[in-house]
């Protein structure tokens, strides 16, 4: 049945039909009706209002090492705060998902003001080198079918996955039938649950449960294996939307809000749009890019995936950054006119 | 069961330095499980960061060592999730409450079914010997050369706050003590801390004036007596639990 419902409820309701048992989250601004949804769900789901952001990213790991399929979210002052448990996470190999709903930041910032100022954080925010995998819807439907898919990367993956929302997707309004999103199905648990009598999960570098921290060779050994895995089970979520227009030399490259309030322009541009952020869409964009003179990236920051963009196409690549707050087509049309 | 089967001998030896509180502990806790003869299987244990956190991986069942100071909440997320496992919490003073503080804070209002053992040596001894929110009034650290100014803080104060608590003091002297107090925290149904007095010699000990281990549990056994009563909150240099179910008192 078709009924109007929010980015956040729709990432809610995605995670539940994902198979989602554990849920830990702490209010903030603009996330709070993903908790607000799943709050209440007991017993279905184990459901708490943890005591800060920090608690509730760990409390989601040990659940998920305990059997569970664990989320929790958050927005940029609660990511930030996330990171030392994403990096945990990597380390430990243990599958999660972890919304972050993009504010303006740094810090506080402009709290009830979407913004896109996330998406190098989501790549690097928390120390060391990993390869994380990231998604980022841009409507109603799409929270709901890549809440599941970040739910089945972060099995096949075994890794935290984070799915990247933006306060305006997270609070769009839509009419969707959700019971007909046509999705994958949800992939069973990949981890044994605790209680099988002798493992050990570390945070420390270590082989078969044995620390090994001061073996740089097998440091490097290490992290060949787990890039490799990140790679290929990334492989199998290569999602984006790419429409050309034969008619125009330039490919406008958006995700998230920005992709929505620059679709209208697809009559005078061509327009890619990249759901899977990271690793980012190396093939597909070269694709799309080599068919055309311009590239230019419009995102609600200061250029931070068209650096990403440019790395991949080693050309020059233009930037429309709106930066956070509100944002709108007159402008953006101006702009691109402008380049 | 026997306490060695608790034991992961493939680990052994400990990276504890001979002298230190934290063995002790661990056997002590080694021979807790043995007397309630816990299956491996019905078990885990979590460990924070610290000399105390290496604890978790020489456990003989699944155990899990964390980011510094977050034991408590990864703990609290396997029992929500598993609530037929025994979770226990083997960290150090400056992992729980120190960096974990809020943690503890809240996992004790909540009264989570958690049995968290703290090692208390009122010191940051892997990184050196710097000043824990445990360290002694005018102790001397890497931190606080001139001496520490502060009040030690009290964790008893913050777990008995609750009206439903379990709170428990033991040292690593008084070891029959120790090991009856654990066996008592991890069958508590809620939330159950055993502060552990003990020294940490090499980062601490040995520049308070110790000269060897034995010095230190010396220290301990003139410093900490049993608590004669079961009545009221135990005084700084008194050993035993202090409890309410929530319904009385």
């Amino acid at each position: 049945m078709k009924s109007l419902i929010m980015g956040n409820e729709a990432v809610a309701c995605g995670a539940l039909k994902a198979g989602m048992t554990f849920f830990a989250a702490y209010p903030i601004t603009p996330a709070s009706e993903i908790m607000h949804e799943l709050a209440g769900r007991e017993p279905e789901i184990a459901f708490v209002h943890a005591e800060d952001e920090i608690a509730s990213i760990h409390m989601a790991i040990g659940a998920s090492l305990a059997g569970r399929k664990a989320m929790t979210s958050t927005s940029g002052p609660g990511m930030s705060l996330k990171q030392e448990g994403i990096g945990l996470a990597h380390m430990m190999e243990v599958p999660l998902v972890v919304v972050n709903v993009q504010r303006v930041g740094p810090s506080t910032g402009m709290p009830t003001l979407p913004a896109q100022g996330d998406i190098l954080q989501a790549a690097h925010g928390s120390h060391g080198d990993y390869v994380p995998i990231v998604l980022y819807p841009s409507s109603v439907e799409e929270c709901y079918r890549y809440t599941i898919e970040a739910f089945n990367a972060a099995e096949e993956s075994r890794s935290p996955v984070i799915l990247l929302l933006d306060g305006y997707i997270a609070h769009l309004q839509e009419t969707v039938d959700l019971d007909a999103v046509a999705i994958d199905p949800p992939i069973p648990r990949t981890l044994a649950p605790l209680g099988q009598g002798r493992r050990h999960f570390t945070g420390l570098l270590a082989r078969d449960g044995v620390p090994r921290t001061k073996d740089t060779a097998y440091y490097r050994e290490w992290y060949a294996r787990v890039k490799a895995k990140m790679l290929e089970a990334a492989a199998h979520y290569r999602f984006f939307d790419y429409q050309k227009n034969p008619a125009s030399d330039t490919l406008i490259i958006a995700y998230g809000i920005t992709h929505r309030v620059v679709r209208p322009l697809r009559g005078s541009y061509s327009l890619f749009k990249p759901v899977r952020m990271f690793p980012v869409l190396e093939d597909e964009i070269r694709a799309a890019a080599a068919e055309h003179d311009k590239i230019v990236v419009v995102e609600m920051n200061d250029g931070q995936y068209r650096g990403e963009v440019q790395k991949v196409l080693r050309r020059e690549v233009l930037g429309v950054n709106p930066l956070g707050g509100t944002i709108s087509l007159k402008e953006i049309r101006e702009r691109l006119r402008e380049l | 069961m026997n306490y060695k089967d608790y034991i992961n001998w493939e680990k052994m030896p400990t990276t504890w330095c001979p002298g230190c509180a934290i063995g002790t502990i661990f056997k002590q806790t080694t021979f807790a499980l043995a007397e309630m003869a816990l299956a491996a299987e019905d078990m885990t244990v979590v460990s924070g960061i610290g000399c105390s956190g290496r604890a978790a991986g020489y456990f003989n069942a699944d155990s899990v060592h964390v980011t510094h100071g977050r034991a408590i909440p990864v703990a609290e997320g396997i029992k929500r999730a598993n609530p037929k496992l025994k979770v226990i919490v083997f960290s150090g003073d400056g992992d729980l409450v120190g960096i974990g503080g809020n943690h503890l804070l809240h996992a004790a209002r909540r009264d989570v079914d958690l049995a968290v053992i703290c090692v208390n040596n009122g010191i940051y001894g892997m990184t050196g010997g710097q000043m824990a929110p445990t360290t002694p009034t005018g102790e001397k650290t890497l931190t606080s050369p001139h001496g520490t100014a502060y009040a030690p803080l009290n964790i008893q104060g913050i777990v008995t706050s609750n009206r439903r608590h379990w709170f428990a003091r033991a040292s690593t002297f008084h070891i029959v003590h120790l090991q009856k107090v654990i066996r008592e925290a991890v069958e508590h149904p809620g939330f159950a801390f055993v502060e552990v007095m003990g020294f940490c010699i090499e980062n601490s000990g040995r520049r308070l004036g110790f000269k060897s281990g034995h010095e230190m549990l010396t220290k301990l056994k003139s410093d900490y007596k049993l608590k004669a009563g079961p009545d009221g909150l135990l005084g700084d240099h008194e050993l035993g639990v202090v409890k309410n179910d929530g319904q009385s008192g």
